[in-house]
């Protein structure tokens, strides 16, 4: 660094270095995965402490994990602008959410992502507004 | 058209840093962050392969982070970002180290290590953007405090050390005789460096970290021989020995050994039964072993001295020694006599 040029300008602000804080877990009969925060849609009360990561429990990827709990997880295909909250998720959508007794997860193009709250429209269903609370505060 | 070419270069970036990423016993994650909406998605692929961005570069560059995690215990360590970004320069960062391990990069307070920083795409047309034309590189430290394990660390306490600008493509090498986390003892400071390349704002784009890689360092072992003096002078069976070994590297093998004469370096003697210790850890280790019943390695008598030892990946060191005296014979004086 010191053969560099000094620079005196303002240092940008530090990012968040941990992955774990910025991820809910999903951990079911000794495997478990991260998915991004807000992900999450839908958790049912009887699954609850399906959120928690278990010692023990073998991490694996999301399509792996995916793939051998299909029995109690579910998701929801959204697109880009939902996901960033311009735009309502489908009514369709909202329905399962309401009906569902899987836990449901946001997806793009098959991988886990974070729904954010909407901004176009306060009016529309929130898409984060499940019928049992989500892990994730927003 | 613009999407799909940052979409290759993702590609390429992906390829080149998972390479770093195989090692059994982690779990590997790649996270697209959108800078502008801060929508976050995974875009796993396996330890090895290569795989399009899933989500298209946002309208102010997508954030690309490769996590690994242990478990147990569950840590998550950010091995490489990258910056994908219509107007943003590229840069790569890269830490060499004399411990091969990783993903992890670590090697020990007392070693030396370098960083490579690679920055391409820069423009230098007075009318070109701030953004384009130089880009900011930032040295972080942090300590994890004594006997600090870097669990659960929050990276907004790291101190920034230095930083300087760089304005022309091209590659540098900084190199660094031994770390600068600070500490009363600086042999046993532990904790980690960062080095990290940033864009600059505009009014069209926020800074942005366009690179980025950090280093974990451990501290230098100590240990101690207890239960022989120096100059002892051993008559019968050998006294039972402690050894109490502090900080080892976390790949390292530790073990204590005997021969004949004066404390020497670069010898090698007897191993004692029962003091080698292996490890193959993520952290630092702490233990204390106890010797007993390895007579059978000291086979005559003299000066012999006891050494304690740990081979790293940066050499042997020898942590403590003791040189004694063996006499085991026994002397029986007698006198035969008869009368007649």
């Amino acid at each position: 660094m010191d053969r560099l040029p000094h620079s005196r300008a303002e240092p940008p602000p530090k990012q968040a270095q941990d992955l774990l804080s910025q991820s809910d877990v999903l951990c079911f009969g000794g495997i478990a995965t991260l998915v991004p925060k807000h992900a999450v849609l839908l958790l049912p009360k009887s699954m609850a402490n399906r959120s928690k990561f278990t010692t023990g429990s073998t991490l694996m990827s999301w399509a792996e994990f995916y793939a051998k709990n299909r029995g109690w997880i579910t998701t929801v295909e959204v697109s880009n602008e939902q996901a960033a909250g311009t735009q309502p998720l489908d009514a369709e959508v909202s329905h399962r959410l309401k009906d569902s007794i899987q836990v449901v997860v946001a997806t793009y193009h098959g991988g886990p992502i974070s729904v954010l709250s909407p901004k176009a429209s306060p009016s529309a269903p929130a898409p984060s507004d499940p019928t049992e609370p989500s892990p994730s505060k927003h | 058209m613009k999407i799909h070419i940052l979409r290759v270069a993702l590609t390429l970036v992906s390829a080149a840093t998972l390479a770093s990423a195989q090692t059994p016993g982690y779990t590997n994650f790649i996270r697209q962050i959108q800078t502008s909406t801060g929508v976050q998605c995974d875009v796993t692929v396996a330890a090895r392969g290569v795989q399009g961005a899933i989500l298209p570069v946002g309208s102010e560059g997508s954030r690309f982070e490769l996590w690994t995690i242990t478990n147990p215990p569950l840590v998550s360590y950010l091995l490489d970002t990258k910056y994908v970004g219509a107007f943003i320069p590229v840069a790569v960062v890269t830490i060499h180290s004399e411990d091969p391990y990783g993903p992890v990069l670590r090697t020990r307070a007392d070693r030396p290590f370098s960083v490579d920083i690679s920055v391409s795409g820069l423009h230098n047309a007075l009318k070109d953007p701030a953004p384009t034309k130089y880009v900011n590189v930032l040295r972080y430290v942090q300590s994890y405090g004594t006997n600090g394990t870097g669990v659960n660390l929050d990276n907004s306490h790291a101190t920034l050390l230095t930083q300087a600008s760089i304005t022309q493509d091209g590659s540098q090498t900084l190199s660094y005789a031994l770390t600068s986390i600070p500490g009363a003892n600086l042999s046993k400071v532990c904790g980690e460096e960062r080095f990290s390349v940033f864009s600059l704002a505009d009014r069209q784009t926020s800074v942005a970290q366009i690179a980025s890689s950090s280093i974990q360092i451990w501290p230098v072992a100590d240990g101690a021989l207890a239960g022989l003096s120096q100059g002892q002078l051993i008559r019968l069976a050998m006294p039972q020995v402690t050894v109490t070994l502090n900080d080892l590297y976390p790949s390292s093998t530790t073990y204590v050994q005997v021969y004949h004469g004066n404390p020497q370096l670069g010898v090698t003697g007897k191993t004692v039964p029962g003091s080698i210790l292996v490890l193959n850890e993520t952290v630092p280790q702490c233990r204390v072993l106890t010797l007993k019943g390895y007579d059978a390695v000291l086979d005559s008598e003299g000066l012999w001295t006891m050494e304690l030892l740990t081979l790293t990946p940066f050499g042997i060191d020898r942590l403590a020694y003791v040189s004694f005296n063996l006499n085991r014979m026994i002397k029986i004086n007698s006198n035969l006599t008869t009368i007649e």
